[in-house]
């Protein structure tokens, strides 16, 4: 079979996604392939060949990290000057509230950063801030399912699986896309977080644990010896082989005895990316593996960089777990600083390290980082009309995000809030410009990058999305 | 040029409407129309036309040199792409040469179909073509051969009749065949052996198990809600069961369709046609999004909500994607967004919760009738014990019956009408009544069974400490504790007791004192909610303050609404907990009078004890008492476990329905009625409804002009997808979609054909699976002919069978199935490969997978329970989809994932295990016999010498069950030829 004879024959659809996924690597054309991107991706030259993205849940105060608001602890204590009654989610529109900690200007750039993030304040001069995001809800989940995947519902692609499905993995023993929940729980949602949609199920992200058995049936779930592993993988080969040749070695059944060997090669791959024994002492501490309070975060990011290394394209950490009491993500209702505190120690030193280490092996030239949260919160308290109280309610007018890496200013911040914090008002950015940003960096048109779904050429970026491209370098 | 030799003076104008308009849609308005058309210039509208664009006067009426329109024509740089015939250019030049007079404006740029659209001449929306066929044979092999020649290529040959069975058994009931049923099959030497295959196959009851699972993909049915809470559904499954047996009854396509949709509404009293509108709710909802406080943010959340639903039944039943017509005009099909929201008018009064259809059986409905009469002649009976007790407490009446009541300083004196109440957290029932601490303790009951409007709550309390706030002595609320009525302490004031609600949106003060007695004793409380909103208070039966008039009265929902004793409302935490003991608790469901309260509050929820009520009657009446006990006792019993409940839609009063401004909530414009696709030839779209026509008729009127036998796109759609289901790729390759992005058919006639054929023969599923299996077509050789590839590499002419890899399900039930231990048992709840994980202190919940190794797990894989936080590695790996999105066509991947789960799933070693032990079972101890058996059930064939002897050695040295492990393994086993 000539090499045209095998494209199109792929292209009925059994073998061919199949085939074209595994030799990915060797740099085939993927077009016109059941599930495969069409025009092939990078679209252009990309700036950044994987991304890693860490996701606050709960919707992080940018008033008490990124968003420095002199106007905000001038009012601290006076009521909100607005005609409308705000519309927030718990209704409650108490008094203006200053920032729960100081801010500072770090680094040579001088970007505001407050105390509440004294490490990642250090890395100052390798982040982008963008200060004038806005959601289109101030509901957790449709919220985190917008920040991930464009659209405020459930079963859409989330970014990861639209990268799995652009650009596929650089490695053939590891997954495109990776997700480490957080170790105490997984995100409200659980898997529909980094659900593959309404694209080929094998883009959904794939959960490595932190802690215990990285990936579901990496090795056998029940104890039995090499030999009888051996013999029982051996004869389904050589049974495959055989029914192979007997059906004019379609390709279809051979990409399936390709599957057999490059699962064999995750199974040595997985260990070793998440053993951490070879790390030294000082890149151990510099994650804060050394510390309970941030061991656990700091394994996931550690983890997250052996990933990237090999080929992995794109890593999603998420830090917090679902909505209840006690509070175990982000979501500041009840008492900010306590909540904040409590969550921003666990990933502080982690992500400061992880920024340090991509940076000292040269990652970092590469190698975008994604720093979200799916709104922020409000300026005013979450409490009676007259208290200053202590808790803030959700804001998705006006919140902060954060990129570092490849192809981008650094040291910068983008875009501004109102001079207390409530709406952005310079040059507001939604999530669609931040995910066509994320997707030229990676060298990706995001007007062209789609799949076929309910009638629509479906984008991540809906029909909406410019890259912005002032923070572009 | 030649065309400028004809005079203009000797050329009529020609019709706008008829003649020019129709060349300005086609070639024209894809560019020169709608919000932002090019170079400013929109040919759409007689206005925006005369006055040109940013080049200047586009047509100059009379005058073509001035008519930019016409340089452009003429120069043939317009259009861009498609050229004008020369008499298309006539006709335009004739007519702003003969002074442009324009006819219907707008011009309907959906008339005709263009490079970029459709329009209404699209071959989807024209009437069925009765096509001709040629004498003799299965006409699918005519079309097939006929297409096929054109191609100047020769069908495959028939393939073998192992081959033949094995596609058969899978593609027909997703299962492989026997050894037994092959060999029969091999040897069957009549000539219709293979028809009677088929009819055989149609006719079990695994047909439907396994043609159900596609359609619940296109109903993209889960078990859970998704987004943030994503609670469990335990009754979305009657709609699951509803499918199979559907089918396997071969329950007319129309019916099947309309019972979808309205089946409530056209048979209010058959539960299962209640049950199939689990169709219209199967996709995920929004808890925190349809209960958030914002009005604007709710609105928006109801329109996805409504979305869902439109874009479900438009694309399952129409093959059209009208959803993308929800902000504007359909860009590619002639759909247009006021037909949008016309659609969805149907669906303004869809409202989802589980619903009680016990009722509905006809022996329940006779034993609830008996009980009634019974229950009024023990009344008769016992009359005398009745007055007795009430001159001995001065009553002036019998104490009022409540829906429900709490006896929990008698728990086992609780009459049936109690709602099961589970104890939560530090709550302790002792003797004297429910003890709750305040920091966890609390009660919750099961959903309630009726909907609730005016009501009374009812509770004898005693407190822990009157300095206490917050706390709920009883409370309806709803499920997610987002809408709540209850007898709350102190949560405003000190001391006072109030009627508590979400947010204090019904909450006064009463103006009643302080409380100071009720930690000494318990005290009753009552509040009363009546219809017109007023809520009354009353202490020990005597009126509490003074009675409020609120936005009241709040509906909670039957399935939707449940009983909290201890606690203000969900979630259980905060100040919302009571500390104190609650001894009684009754919920009535109309507001009491106050003389009603003031009896109740003296009987103190007591009526005469038993031994007062024998005492009280002649040796007579008791006898005529015991007999009627004794026959309500068995009445009773007749209900109990009948009961049936079901995940369905809820009819509610339908929101107005209005055009929304590119979609947006707040910017509504016209009124709007149901109505249907105008483009759609056949019945009309217009159903003479009104704006604020009934719930009922909105979903009946658009079933029935769905499933007109006049509507071509409704047979076309649903042979296609079958023919889908069973090559693996549709006449049409997108199944949900005949616009213009779907493509056109590759054997249109035959399409038309089967349509027909389906119309014609009562729209019988049967029939076209009937016509699809006999087929020469369907039993052709999968084999792969060189010079086939070379002219139809993607098989479109059908000139081979493709083969195919199993689904998820089939591979897991056929490991079951070869492992002998597979459980056909039809129906019910699913089995659950995950455990209930309630995360603390919220309601949403978590689906932690699990090994589910019991027996309930070796039932078919359609019983599975789908909770979308609850998939499978597994299946997933096998490319199961999302059930949060419809998917008319399953991706066929190939990954090393699916060889991990495959090589290392505890469900692979648990089967490996007992696929030995029936080997050894049935061929004894031989390794040779033991491997014969396993190709025979796995392959459908014997082994040869040399895979005999390599699989004999495997067994020998390792057991049978390493050798299964690897036929798991095996190509040969996942893919059909």
């Amino acid at each position: 079979m000539d090499r045209r004879e095998f494209f199109s024959w792929a292209k009925d659809g059994l073998g061919a996604t199949a085939f074209a996924s595994l030799l990915l690597r060797e740099g085939k054309a993927r077009a016109g392939v059941v599930g495969e991107a069409s025009p092939p991706c990078p679209h252009f030259a990309p700036k950044a060949k994987r991304a890693i993205h860490i996701c606050l849940v709960g919707a992080m105060s940018h008033l008490d990290t990124f968003d420095y608001k002199p106007g905000l602890i001038k009012a601290h204590g006076k009521p909100l000057q607005s005609t409308d009654r705000p519309d927030v989610f718990f209704g409650q529109v108490g008094l203006l509230r200053k920032p729960d900690w100081e801010f500072r200007r770090r680094g040579q750039s001088g970007l505001w950063i407050s105390d509440l993030f004294p490490h990642i304040g250090e890395m100052a001069d390798e982040l982008t801030v963008i200060n004038s995001m806005v959601a289109d809800t101030s509901n957790h989940t449709p919220a985190t399912f917008q920040e991930n995947g464009g659209f405020r519902l459930n079963g859409f692609p989330t970014l990861g699986a639209w990268l799995s499905y652009g650009l596929g993995t650089e490695a053939d023993d590891l997954p495109a896309f990776v997700v480490i929940p957080d170790a105490r729980e997984l995100p409200p949602g659980g898997s529909v977080n980094w659900s593959n949609g309404f694209l080929p199920a094998r883009h959904q992200g794939v959960v490595i644990r932190p802690k215990g058995e990285p990936i579901d049936d990496l090795f056998p779930s029940r104890k039995l010896s090499p030999a009888a592993d051996r013999a029982a993988r051996d004869l389904a080969i050589e049974m495959n082989r055989r029914h192979l040749a007997a059906h004019g070695n379609d390709d279809a059944l051979s990409a399936r005895i390709r599957g057999y060997e490059l699962a064999a090669r995750m199974q040595l791959a997985v260990p070793q990316v998440t053993g951490l024994q070879g790390e030294t002492a000082e890149t151990q501490g510099l994650y804060g593996l050394d510390r309970p309070e941030t061991a656990d975060f700091g394994r996931s990011c550690l983890i997250a960089r052996r990933l990237l290394e090999r080929g992995v394209r794109f890593v999603q950490l998420f830090s917090g777990g679902t909505f209840g009491s006690p509070r175990r993500n982000w979501d500041g209702h009840e008492d900010m600083k306590k909540n904040h505190s409590q969550e921003a120690l666990r990933i502080d030193k982690p992500v400061a390290g992880l920024l340090r280490d991509l940076r000292r092996r040269g990652l970092l030239d590469d190698t975008l980082v994604l720093f979200t949260t799916e709104f922020g919160r409000t300026p005013f308290t979450q409490s009676a009309a007259n208290v200053v109280g202590i808790g803030r309610d959700h804001n998705q007018y006006g919140f902060s995000v954060w990129m570092a890496g490849a192809g981008l200013k650094h040291g910068m911040a983008y875009g501004a809030t109102d001079e207390i914090g409530w709406k952005a008002v310079e040059k507001p950015a939604r999530w669609h410009d931040f995910h066509a940003t994320v997707l030229r960096l990676l060298g990706i048109d995001h007007e062209r990058l789609d799949y076929y779904h309910d009638g629509i050429r479906r984008r991540l970026t809906n029909v909406h999305g410019d890259p912005i491209r002032e923070i572009l370098a | 040029m030649a065309l400028t030799a004809v005079s203009i003076a000797h050329a009529a104008a020609p019709d706008f409407d008829t003649r020019v308009a129709p060349i300005l849609a086609r070639h024209c308005l894809d560019c020169h129309a709608g919000t932002d058309p090019k170079g400013g210039l929109d040919l759409s509208r007689r206005q925006t036309a005369m006055r040109g664009g940013d080049g200047g006067e586009a047509i100059v009426p009379g005058k073509l040199d001035e008519s930019l329109l016409w340089e452009n024509v003429a120069d043939g740089s317009m259009p861009p792409k498609s050229k004008l015939s020369d008499a298309e250019k006539a006709t335009l030049r004739d007519w702003i040469g003969g002074g442009a007079t324009w006819g219907t404006d707008p011009i309907d740029a959906f008339q005709v179909t263009t490079e970029r659209r459709a329009g209404r001449d699209w071959w989807a929306f024209r009437p069925l073509s009765r096509p001709s066929i040629g004498p003799g044979g299965n006409a699918i092999d005519t079309f097939v051969l006929r297409e096929l020649a054109k191609a100047g290529l020769k069908p495959a040959t028939t393939t073998d009749r192992r081959v033949l069975i094995r596609r058969l058994s899978f593609d027909v009931l997703g299962l492989p065949p026997t050894p037994e049923d092959i060999e029969t099959f091999v040897l069957d030497d009549r000539p219709d052996a293979y028809e009677r295959l088929v009819d055989r196959s149609l006719a079990s009851p695994q047909y439907g198990v396994r043609w159900a699972r596609p359609w619940l993909d296109l109903a993209r049915y889960g078990e859970s809600n998704g987004f943030e809470f994503d609670e469990f559904r335990p009754t979305a499954w009657p709609y699951r069961d509803w499918v199979v047996n559907a089918l396997n009854r071969d329950m007319p396509y129309d019916e099947f369709a309309r019972k979808q949709i309205a089946g409530d509404v056209l048979h209010p009293d058959d539960a299962a046609s209640i049950e199939a509108t689990g169709f219209l709710v199967a996709g995920a909802y929004d808890t925190v999004g349809q209960g958030q406080l914002s009005i604007a943010m709710r609105k928006a959340v109801r329109q996805d909500e409504l979305e869902d639903i439109v874009s479900t039944v438009g694309q399952t039943f129409l093959g059209l994607t009208v959803h993308c017509a929800r902000c504007h005009d359909h860009k590619f099909d002639p759909i247009r967004q006021v037909e949008y929201y016309r659609m969805s008018a149907a669906f303004a009064g869809v409202r989802r919760g589980e619903r009680d259809l016990t009722p509905l059986d006809p022996d329940v409905d006779v034993a609830k009738r008996r009980l009634t009469e019974l229950d009024a002649k023990v009344s008769v009976v016992e009359a005398p014990a009745w007055n007795k007790f009430r001159a001995s407490l001065k009553l002036s009446g019998n104490p009022p019956i409540p829906l429900a009541s709490w006896d929990f300083d008698r728990p086992s004196a609780n009459r049936e009408q109690a709602l099961l109440a589970t104890l939560k957290g530090s709550a302790r029932l002792l003797p004297e009544g429910l003890n709750v601490d305040g920091k966890s303790g609390y009660s919750a009951t099961v959903p309630l069974m009726h909907d609730l409007k005016a009501k009374t709550l009812e509770a004898w309390v005693k407190l822990d400490d009157l300095n206490q706030r917050g706390g709920g002595v009883i409370s309806v609320q709803s499920l997610d504790g987002s809408s709540f009525d209850g007898i709350i302490f102190a949560e405003n004031d000190p001391g006072l007791w109030m009627a508590g609600s979400e947010g204090f949106a019904r909450s006064r003060k009463f103006g009643g004192p302080p409380e100071t007695e009720a930690v000494g004793r318990p005290i009753h409380m009552a509040i009363v909610y009546s219809e017109d909103g007023t809520i009354s208070a009353y202490r020990d039966g005597k009126p509490y303050g003074k009675p409020y008039r609120s936005s009241g009265p709040v509906v909670f929902r039957a399935g939707q609404a449940q009983v909290l004793f201890g606690l203000r409302h969900a979630t259980p935490d905060g100040n919302r907990l009571l500390a104190g003991l609650i001894v009684r608790g009754r919920l009535y469901d109309r507001a009491l009078t106050a003389a009603e309260v003031a009896i109740s509050a003296s009987a103190g929820g007591n009526g005469p004890t038993p031994q007062a009520v024998e005492a009280a009657l002649s040796p007579a009446a008791r006898t005529e008492r015991a007999g009627l006990m004794a026959e309500i006792k068995a009445e009773t019993a007749k209900i109990k476990g009948r009961d049936r409940r079901a995940y369905v839609v809820q009819p509610a009063a339908p929101e107005p329905v209005h055009l929304l401004t590119r979609g947006n909530p707040a910017q509504p414009a016209q009124l709007l009625a149901t109505g249907g696709i105008a483009a759609i030839s056949g019945p009309s779209a217009e159903f003479g409804l009104a704006a604020d026509a009934p719930e009922a008729e909105r979903r009946i009127r658009l079933a029935t002009w769905m499933t007109s036998s006049q509507n071509p796109l409704f047979a076309r759609v649903i042979v296609n997808r079958l023919w889908q289901w069973h090559f693996g790729r549709g006449l049409v390759d997108q199944s949900s979609d005949f616009g213009f992005n779907g493509g056109r058919p590759s054997h249109p006639e035959l399409l038309d054909w089967l349509a027909g054929e389906l119309v014609s023969n009562g729209w019988s599923l049967k029939h076209i699976h009937r016509l699809i299996l006999t087929s020469k077509t369907y039993r052709q050789s999968s084999r792969l002919d060189p010079s086939l590839v070379k002219v139809d590499a993607d098989n479109r002419l059908l000139g081979r069978k493709s083969p195919q890899r199993l689904d998820a399900e089939m591979i897991r039930d056929a490991m079951f199935s070869v492992a002998g231990n597979l459980d056909l048992r039809p129906g019910g709840p699913g089995f659950r490969e995950f455990e209930l994980v309630k995360a603390e202190g919220t309601a949403a919940m978590f689906y932690r997978s699990i090994d589910a190794a019991g027996p309930e797990s070796s039932r078919r894989t359609l019983y599975r329970t789908w909770a979308r936080g609850g998939r499978s590695g597994f299946l997933d790996a096998f490319d199961c989809p999302d059930p949060s999105t419809t998917s008319p066509r399953r991706p066929v991947t190939t990954t090393p994932q699916q060889a991990l789960a495959m090589l290392n799933n505890a469900l692979t070693f648990r089967l490996a295990d007992q696929f030995a032990a029936r080997l050894r079972r049935e061929a004894g101890d031989d390794p040779a016999k033991q491997v014969e058996r396993a190709y025979r059930l796995a392959f459908g064939r014997n082994p040869d010498a040399i895979e005999s002897d390599r699989a004999a050695r495997v067994v020998i040295e390792h057991g049978a069950a390493v050798f299964a492990r690897a036929i798991f393994n095996s190509n040969e086993f996942l893919s059909i030829d």
